[in-house]
């Protein structure tokens, strides 16, 4: 049982670690994804873990330990991405921020919708597969290329390829919601 | 130290592995053509064969094989998640593919429409808050959006979630 202990501490060094690695990332002005970051500090944080398991006790078993240590770090990844760039977060946080938590539907229409596009398009222009042709947009060839195997994967799983978000879904969700 | 997997902890790998195969079965039943539903329906599939399997499967039951199995299966699903949301509701990357498909280039107003089948950010906007007022963070009062009690502890919640994650507070 003592292994799970080891699993834990894992957790504990990638807690530290992960954002630690993140945040000095961003104040260098890398362009690393955090994603990366999060998967080197998880290879870090559970050889250690493991290294100190196999070296403090003599019946270790690293199945025991991995599964606390993948349990834990999923759940930080999970709640990482959740954070990182949810747009009904971002609108959520944006109506936090207005005088008595109220804001116009307008304004959420003209203004923020707009501003989370454009910032997602900074991503692929920056990431090079999206190039500015003066107040337009075009795909680069690497951005086709990925877009290709995208669509490919999509298709293969028969998850659709048509267009953002499955509005049909929604809709019936929302029915289902509103059907007493 | 052991590098042996247990019984049951065996038995969670391969129930792992198992894992994006139903996801990939799964969309041959009309029902769950859903990306939201064939998810769950995997998911529940999976544990249902570990419990299955935790009561079946011959000799005695090791407390520590059974618990960790289940968390091995609990990474699994969480794992097999991120990917599926990144497969099947990726924001950036559907902005991707559909200016990929576009024969010219497309000012942002365009993008925006390719991206939501011709809706516009109206819709796009109303998708997006219906998951708000559907989770009762907020609610709509006329032409006004709302936040609820519940919205703000959200936003509570967010704020430290960034900051604990090294993201920062970026409002």
């Amino acid at each position: 049982m003592i292994s799970f202990v080891y699993g834990l501490i894992g957790v504990a060094l990638f807690v530290a670690l992960a954002p630690a690695m993140v945040s000095s990332a961003q104040r260098a002005g890398l362009s690393t994804p955090p994603a990366i970051l999060l998967v080197l500090a998880a290879v870090i944080a559970h050889g250690l873990s493991v290294a100190l398991g196999a070296m403090s006790v003599a019946q270790f078993q690293y199945w025991n330990a991995a599964s606390i240590f993948g349990f834990g770090v999923m759940s930080y990844v999970f709640a990482f991405g959740a954070v990182y760039k949810s747009v009904s977060l971002e609108i959520l946080l944006d109506v936090a921020q207005r005088p008595e938590h109220r804001a116009p539907l307008a304004d959420i229409v003209d203004r923020l919708v707009p501003d989370i596009f454009r910032r997602r398009a900074d991503i692929l222009v920056d990431g090079g597969q999206v190039e500015r042709i003066g107040a337009s947009f075009a795909v680069t060839t690497k951005g086709r290329a990925f877009a290709g195997k995208l669509a490919r994967i999509r298709r293969a799983f028969a998850v659709g390829d048509s267009g953002l978000y499955d509005f049909a879904e929604a809709e019936e969700q929302a029915a289902k919601s509103a059907d007493p | 130290m052991s590098f042996l997997p247990g019984l049951v902890q065996t038995t969670a790998v391969v129930l792992s592995f198992l894992l994006p195969a139903l996801l990939f079965g799964y969309a041959a039943i009309p029902g769950l053509r859903s990306p939201g539903r064939r998810f769950r329906a995997s998911a529940f599939t999976v544990a249902g064969l570990l419990l299955i399997a935790c009561l079946t499967l011959p000799g005695p039951r090791d407390f520590g094989d059974v618990f960790s199995a289940v968390f091995l299966l609990a990474t699994a699903i969480l794992l097999c998640h991120v990917f599926w949301s990144l497969l099947a509701w990726p924001f950036t990357l559907t902005l991707l593919t559909a200016i990929a498909k576009a024969e010219h280039p497309l000012t942002l107003e365009q993008w925006i429409s390719a991206c939501t089948q011709g809706e516009g950010p109206t819709a796009f906007a109303e998708n997006r808050l219906r998951l708000l007022f559907g989770g009762g963070m907020a609610v709509s009062d006329g032409e006004r959006i709302v936040m609820t009690q519940t919205g703000m502890a959200i936003v509570r919640l967010v704020r430290l979630v960034r900051f604990a994650t090294g993201l920062g507070s970026s409002r």
